[in-house]
Order: structure tokens, then sequence, then C-alpha cells
């Protein structure tokens, strides 16, 4: 899964956090307050503008402050009151209509009928429910003003403070009902869309107990049954059946069945197919029939879909590039992919991608799971058919001992996942790798020269982490094998399934994302609403969306990161029909147009997204669709971020309404 | 400020500007009130001549341009004044999707009035204006005298000591004016001071102990109602049981003493009165036609 914003530490991420706030929030209050000075000196003179500023700051503390729980709950109520007047259950209705009809048009024979099913609750419930806080909260208190309604509250002891206040809760407590009620129909409607099972072929049960009846009979016995010894156990390697299920949904499983230890019950997973297995339970029971000839009857029950629904938990690691000459780089080559996501290795170099993770070996005592999605790119077609070859080694960082344990045919789009066994004992190869990393003062070889062992290579078996890891950390190396073929990675395309979580509870979260950006847009919404006219604030919230969802580009744009220049040269360029590489003519009107207009542009962008929200953050339904955890981390940050910006908003939408004529 | 001075306004002036700060209209041109504690106050003036201004400027509703507005010494934006003020807005401004119940109870919340006493609040000023019958129906099925005695019966819920009127009987019928009239007169009696505002000048007259009379911004004559109406070079005399004869010997008398008679015969009844009179008699006796009014001697 593509996971462009890694999301840092709380505890890292906090303190930075919290300075960049104080200097937005404290910034803007400054500057607001300094626009109201100007205006109330330039209409009364700088004493009455200081002596109302004061006056207006000590209400303001004691709005903010002592505020009434009763009247605050008497607003909210008339907030949730007056929702469900303006047809909230509209929304929920169009909902339902959805659900009903999206059946009919999601196909579950797709390759991964989960995603499918997820995104489209997802968004229909993302959707909906910012509309419907948009139309909400912008439009209730010019409503209220424009039908006087608001002159019969502010004449009773009622601080704007709790008119905004009560707004903000109200409108989210409808938001939040809504969304749990459609929590509940998207996941019945999730799990009931993906539920089926199977049978197994009937011809292959024929053939089963064809087999099965033979080796009754001890014919097939003596020339097939080898016993292997290997340690204290017994395998038995026996010619196995394939069989397959019947086509459901699209698709079917594969599955081996011994027909001579068929006899007595067990149960297998069936081959995983569409992005789930099933658990088979079986027993052949053999007898002999009148005649005297053995017979043989299959019983079984294949169970409900597993593993379509889950919520892996990733450990993610560090992420550095080897280059083709074997020098560490922070980044590998562009293949002339404009979204700069994944960085590519050439096959057949000493490039590599390295991952370097920090295990706790007690989390796992027998295997460590690797699963993996890589990016490929083929310079030229070769077999199409084929995977592009690749490589993956384990290497102690200390030391420099490096043993390949996996070759392996690229599988694009899809999830590959390699388990690196404690004991290691089938690998490729094993050999003494230092690595070079260029440093202000040269080159840095990590191990010194001359300080590996020797030693370390005569042995046949290691253990992942007595012998490859220092402490628990380790190296896992990505390498292209084909030469003129390239890898692309980006840090969260390795990492280690520490587990799973559970899935209900990372639906759960996914609806937290939605209810976050509601509740962000239900402040937006207030807050404009108290100081503009019904379809301005509704305007400005939807700006203050958009914007938000544009956050990334409009910081890149501020920071010159995105080619073509700012607003008005890129204007420039499409009248002139310029591409965007070639620099302008330079000349006045180049000059105009760069620091003139897009320098002041440029501020304003990086003002905008500094205060508008990156709604997009929110937005779990990647994870949730992909089956990848939420984890705590991130949501911890998403939920203080949404918290910082409700504060502000509410304080400034006291303001506002503080400051302006209720009546006209 | 006097100790008993409810409303005070100081030069208050109201400039209405438009969206680029130029003037539009000047609604009001400083005026300079003062409201006793008990008395009622009655603003009058046509349309357009600032009651209604002065009115949103006392709550606080708008913002004044110069001047001050002191309600109970206090600033007249300052949100605690409110605790003991009643405001009947010119239409009830209410919320339509409530009923009468909730809506009370909803505003006795506002005042941060505990669950006990507002119900009992509530009760009482349901039935005080009479809407006992329909407490359970949302506003927005309310005739406009219901939706009225709802909107009085919200201004009274606190108690409050001042009670704004704006336009208190617009839309009501001759009884419900009664009513009303009544009631601010009750509130008098209570104790309670009572500024109004209306252009119906009977109103006004029956029931205001002092007016200000408001003409485009500016407030042209300021006083008890009775010396302002009072015609001082002119005598009503009004006696029953008269004969012709003793009529003429009067009018004799009169004019003896060096003054004009000018008009003799008998008073005509007010249309309201007589209205108020045949409904009176019609619920006393129904199903008959009343004939006659007030003054046909009974």
């Amino acid at each position: 899964m593509v996971n462009e914003h890694p999301v840092p530490p709380f505890l890292e991420w906090w303190q930075a956090a919290t300075l960049h706030w104080l200097l937005i929030v404290g910034g803007l209050a400054l500057l607001l307050t300094l626009g109201g000075l100007l205006v109330v000196t330039l209409e009364r003179g700088p004493g009455a503008a200081f002596s109302k500023l004061a006056g207006l700051l000590l209400s303001g503390a004691k709005d903010l402050l002592l505020l009434s729980p009763r009247r605050v709950w008497a607003l909210t109520w008339l907030a949730v009151k007056e929702s469900i007047r303006r047809r909230v259950v509209v929304a929920f209705a169009v909902f339902v209509v959805v659900l009903l009809f999206a059946g009919w048009f999601l196909d579950p024979s797709s390759h991964h009928p989960g995603r499918l099913y997820m995104d489209v609750v997802l968004s229909a419930t993302s959707y909906l429910v910012l509309l419907l806080a948009l139309f909400l909260s912008a439009l209730s208190l010019p409503n209220d003003i424009r039908n006087r309604t608001l002159h019969t509250v502010v004449t009773k002891p009622v601080r704007p403070s709790e008119i905004v206040l009560g707004r903000m809760i109200g409108f989210t407590i409808v938001g939040t009902v809504l969304l749990g009620v459609m929590c509940l129909l998207s996941y019945g409607f999730v799990v009931r869309g993906l539920s089926h099972s199977h049978t197994i072929d009937a011809a292959d049960v024929t053939r089963l107990e064809k087999a099965a009846a033979i080796m009754h009979e001890g014919k097939l016995d003596a020339q097939t049954v080898r016993d292997k010894k290997d340690g204290d156990s017994v395998i038995y390697s026996r010619p196995k059946l394939d069989l397959q299920t019947t086509r459901d949904q699209g698709h079917r499983h594969r599955f081996q069945v011994d027909p001579n230890l068929a006899t007595r019950s067990r149960t297998i997973h069936l081959d995983e197919e569409a992005g789930h297995t099933h658990d088979l339970s079986y027993t052949i029971r053999r007898s002999t029939d009148a005649s005297g000839k053995a017979v043989a009857k299959l019983d079984y029950t294949l169970g409900p879909p597993r593993g379509a629904l889950v919520a892996r938990v990733p450990i993610y690691g560090k992420l550095m590039f080897r280059d083709r000459s074997g020098i560490d780089a922070e980044r590998g080559i562009n293949t002339g992919d404009e979204w700069t996501y994944r960085s590519f290795i050439q096959g057949g170099t000493q490039a590599a991608a390295i991952w370097t993770f920090d295990l706790d070996p007690r989390q796992f005592p027998r295997e460590v799971p690797v699963e993996m999605n890589i990016g490929v790119f083929r310079t030229y077609k070769g077999n199409i058919e084929k995977g592009v070859l690749g490589s993956l080694a384990v290497r102690n960082p200390k030391n420099g001992l490096t043993v390949e344990v996996e070759i392996f045919e690229s599988m694009e789009f899809a999830v590959k996942k390699v388990a690196l066994p404690r004991k290691i004992v089938n690998y490729s190869s094993k050999q003494f790798i230092a690595r070079k990393t260029p440093t202000p003062r040269g080159m840095v070889i990590s191990p010194p020269p001359g300080q590996f062992d020797p030693a370390l290579l005569k042995k046949t078996e290691f253990d992942l982490f007595r012998d490859l890891s220092d402490n628990g950390r380790f190296e896992v190396w990505l390498r292209c094998l084909e030469p003129a073929q390239y890898f692309g990675a980006a840090q969260p395309d390795l990492y280690i399934r520490a587990g799973d979580a559970s899935f209900e509870l990372n639906f759960v979260k996914a609806y937290l994302g939605i209810w976050m950006q509601m509740v962000l847009m239900i402040a937006f919404g207030v807050m404009f609403s108290t100081f503009l006219s019904g379809p301005v604030a509704l305007t400005a919230t939807l700006g203050a969306l958009v914007g938000g969802l544009f956050n990334d580009f409009m910081t890149q744009l501020a920071h010159h990161q995105v080619v073509g220049g700012g607003p008005t040269e890129a204007l420039v360029r499409i009248l002139k029909q310029q591409n965007v590489v070639t620099e302008l003519d330079p000349g006045l009107g180049t000059t105009v147009v760069k620091v003139l207009l897009d320098k002041p542009a440029e501020l304003f962008l990086r003002l905008m997204s500094s205060i508008l929200p990156s709604f997009g953050d929110f937005g779990y339904a990647g994870f949730v669709a992909y089956g990848y955890n939420v984890d705590l981390n991130m949501l911890a940050v998403h939920l203080v971020t949404t918290f910082s910006f409700l504060v502000p908003l509410f304080i400034a939408g006291y303001f506002f309404l503080k400051t302006r004529e209720i009546a006209r | 400020m006097q100790p008993d001075t409810v409303i005070e306004t100081r030069s208050l002036s109201k400039v209405y500007r438009d969206f680029w700060g130029r003037q539009k209209v000047r609604a009001l041109k400083a005026l300079d009130l003062e409201i006793r504690r008990g008395e009622i106050f009655g603003l009058l003036g046509p349309n357009g001549s600032g009651k209604t201004t002065t009115m949103k400027l006392l709550l606080g509703l708008l913002f004044p341009t110069s001047g001050q507005a002191l309600v109970f010494g206090n600033d007249a934006t300052e949100v605690t004044k409110n605790e003991r003020i009643g405001y009947l807005p010119e239409e009830s401004y209410l919320y339509r999707f409530l009923n009468a119940e909730e809506t009370l109870d909803f505003y006795g919340k506002l005042f941060n009035m505990p669950a006990e006493v507002r119900r009992q609040r509530v009760g009482k000023l349901i039935e005080m204006v009479g809407l006992s019958g329909a407490k359970r129906r949302q506003l927005k099925e309310y005739s406009k005298g219901m939706t009225r005695r709802i909107g009085l019966a919200q201004a009274l819920i606190n108690d409050p000591e001042l009670v704004l009127l704006d336009e208190p009987t617009s839309g009501l019928d001759p009884i419900g004016t009664r009513d009303m009239k009544d009631l601010i007169l009750n509130l008098k009696k209570q104790g309670k001071t009572v500024v109004m505002c209306s252009h119906l000048l009977a109103d006004v007259q029956d029931v205001c102990d002092r007016i200000g009379i408001l003409y485009q911004g500016e407030l042209k004559e300021l006083g008890r109602v009775d010396s302002l109406l009072k015609v001082r070079d002119e005598t009503d005399i009004r006696a029953t049981g008269l004969s012709p004869a003793a009529v003429e010997e009067v009018q004799q008398v009169i004019v003896k003493h060096g003054g004009t008679v000018k008009f003799v015969g008998n008073p005509t009844t007010t249309l309201e009165d007589l209205f108020l009179h045949i409904i009176a008699q019609s619920e006393a006796r129904p199903g008959r036609r009343v004939r006659g009014g007030a003054g046909d001697g009974q």
C-alpha cells in the first residue's frame, strides 16, 4: 500500500507541532488584533480603540471561561432538533439507497473484492457526511440571523461563546450518530457482500474417493510411500491429489489431499485466491461393499472466507539505498516518473535497497514474516508473462555477514510474502559485505577492512538473531538480479508483519477518520457562519475543504518544488503554450510575474497551507481497504491535530459573533 | 444616574452604513432618554422613525455609532443585563419546529433555571397566555395571535424587571389587544418597568404613563401622556339623566360666564369598546344577536 505521509512518532512530533501551532495561532491573532485596532482607530481615534480592545479581551476571557453547561446543552439540543427538522434523515436514506444498489454494480469476482466494497462504503459515507456537515454548519447561524430567531436568543443571558460551542457540539452529535449507524450498516454490507462458500468440484470428489478406495486395497501403497527421517519427526511424502473447488464469486481455490491419510478427520487451508482462503475439514470413510469391493466416501465442510478482512500490523524499517557502484545513497535512481514516491535500483549491479529493522527476538520465536510490494520498471519487455528476478538477503550490520535467503520472481501489484526462519539452513549464498558511506570526512567503511572474521562464513546454519543481527537490529537487502531491469522501493514497501489486529476495530478507525474530517468541517462551517451570510459561509467552508485536500500541493508550490513556477508563471506558460522546464525569457515582464505577482502568491499559499488542515491525511480508507492496521500513533497525532484546530476555530467564531451586530 | 433609573441613553446615535462603509441612513440622532423604575414608557412614531432601532440598541442587538445606551447602569452590550430583561420582538421570532412547552423550556434553560423551577414557570406562563390547549403543537401551526402569546410568555420566563415590547398589539384581534393591554397594566402593578413601541396610538394612550415621539430619528416630544394630551383651555362636562331643557340651561350658564359652547350631544363610544361589549354579551347569552352598544344606556 502506498503511504506517502508516514506519521512521525507522537513523542517526537508534539513539541515541534506545538511550537508551529503557537506560531501560527499567535501570528493570526496578532494580525486580526492589529487590523481591528487600525479600523477602530481610523473611526474613533487610538484611545477608544485601545479601551475597546481591552474591554473585548476582558469580556472575551470571561465569556470563554465562564460557560454555563446548561445553556450550552440547551443550544446543543436546539442544534440537534434543528438538524432533524432539516431532514438529516434524507442523507441517511441516500446512503441506504447507495448500499442497496451498490450491490448490483460491484463485481465480487474482481481481483480484490474486499478493497472494492470497502472503498465504496467508505467513500459514500465520507461524501455524504461531509456534505451534510457542510450544509448544517454553514447555514444554521445565518438562517437564524435572517429569520431573527437569534434575536430572542441573544437577548437572554447567553454568551456568544455558548452559541458557537452549542452549535459545534450539536452538529457533531448529529453527525456522530449518523456515522455510527452508517458504520454498522457498512460493516454488514461488506461482510455480507464478501461472504460466500464453495463446494468441491464433483469430478474431483469422485477422483478422491476412487483413489482412497484403491489405497484401501493396498494397491498404491507399496509403490509410492516413502518415509524420510528428519530429526525425530517422520514426514510422509505421498502422492497428493490436486483438487479444486467450484467457481463461486468468480474464483476457485486449489488444494491438495493425501487420499491415504484422509481417514482421520483433518482441517487444511485452501490455496489463497482473491485475497482469502477457506478452512476445509474432511474425513474419508472407507468400507467394503456387499461384493467385497473397497469403497470410500468423502465427508467435508468448507468454512467461510478467511483473511479477506484483515488488519495487518506492520513494523516498518528505515530505508537506505546502495548505488550501482556499491556506495550508500539516500535515494536510488529516478526512472523518469514524475511521482517520486519510489526510488529505483538497477538490476545486475551492486545496487540494493536496504531496510534496517530493530526487532525484539522474543516477539518472533519461530520466524520473521516479511511482506513486500515492490515496483518494477522494465527497460525491455522480455517475457512479460514472467516476473523479474530478485533476491532478498539478510545482513548483520555489525560484522557484515550477509546470507541470501530467497530468490524470487517479482509479483507486480501483489503482496509477496517471505518467511525468514529463525534457523536458516536453506540459502543461496553467504558472503561478507561492507557498506561504504560517503561523509564530509571521507568514505566510511563499515565494518572497517580487516575486521571480518572468516570463520563466520564456514558455518552452514545461521540463527537469524544470534548470527545475523546486532542485538535485534538487522538489514534486509533487496536486489534486482536481471541486468537493465529495475526494482522500485519506498520505505513502506517492505515490512515485517508483526501480527494482525482486529479488523472490526480497524473498520471503526476508518470511521473515526471520517469523524475527524466531519468535526473539522463543522468547526470551519460554524466559524465562517458567525460573520458571513449563508451561501458565502458555505462557499468558504467548501474552500477550506478543497484547500485542505490540496494542502500538499500548496506547500510544494510555495517551496518551489513544482516545476513550472508559481500560479501567475503557470498561467503565462499556458497562455504562451510554453513547456514547464524552459525558463521564461528574462525581461521586465518575467520579473513582474516572478517577483511582484508570484512572491506574494507564494506567501499566501504558505500561510494557507499552514492554516488549513490536510483533510486527506484523515482518510484511512486506503489502510482499511488494503488490510493494514491504523496504528494508535497515527490516530493520536491526527486526533491531537484535529483538536488543535477546534480550539482556535471556536475562539475565532466567538470573537466574530461577539463583535458583529446581530440585527440589521 | 439616579438610583431608580432603569434605562438611560446619552446622545445615542445610529447610522446605518453599506458594505463599503458609506452612510445609508441616519436612523437615530442624539437620543437622550431616561426611563424610571415602575413606569410604562411608550415610543411612538411612524414607520422608519427609529423606534425599533432604539429598542435594538437598548438590547445590544445593534452597536451605537456614537453615544451610549445604559440599561441598569451597564452598557447595553453587556450580556448579564439580560438576566433582568424580557423582550418581545416585533414578530415573534421563535423556532417554529418547537412546541410551546419546548420553547419556554429552552428559553428557561438559557436563564440557567433549574429543571424544577422551569417546569413550574412554564406551566404557569402557558396558563397565563391561554395556550394550555395548544402547548404540544409545533409553533408553525400557530395562528398569529397564538404566536404573539407564546412570544409574550417567553419574554416573561425569567420574571423580568424590565420588559421591552416591540409592537405588542400588532396582529392581535381586539380581544387579544385588550388582554395584552391588561397584561401590561398588570406588569406595572407588579412594579415592573415596561418600554413599548408602537404606531397604534390608541394602544399607547391607553396604557403608557410617559411617551416619546420619534420622527426621522429625532425625539420630537417627551412627557406624561395625561399632561401631553390635556387641552388646557377646554372643559369637558359629562352628565347623565339630563332633560333637553336642562341641557339648554347649562349652555346658557356657559355663555353667561363668557365661554363658548363647542359641542353638545351624545358621546360616541369607541369601536373597540363596542366590539368588546358585543363579544361579552354574546358569551353571556349565546345564540342571540346583540343589539345596541356600550352607550345604549345599559
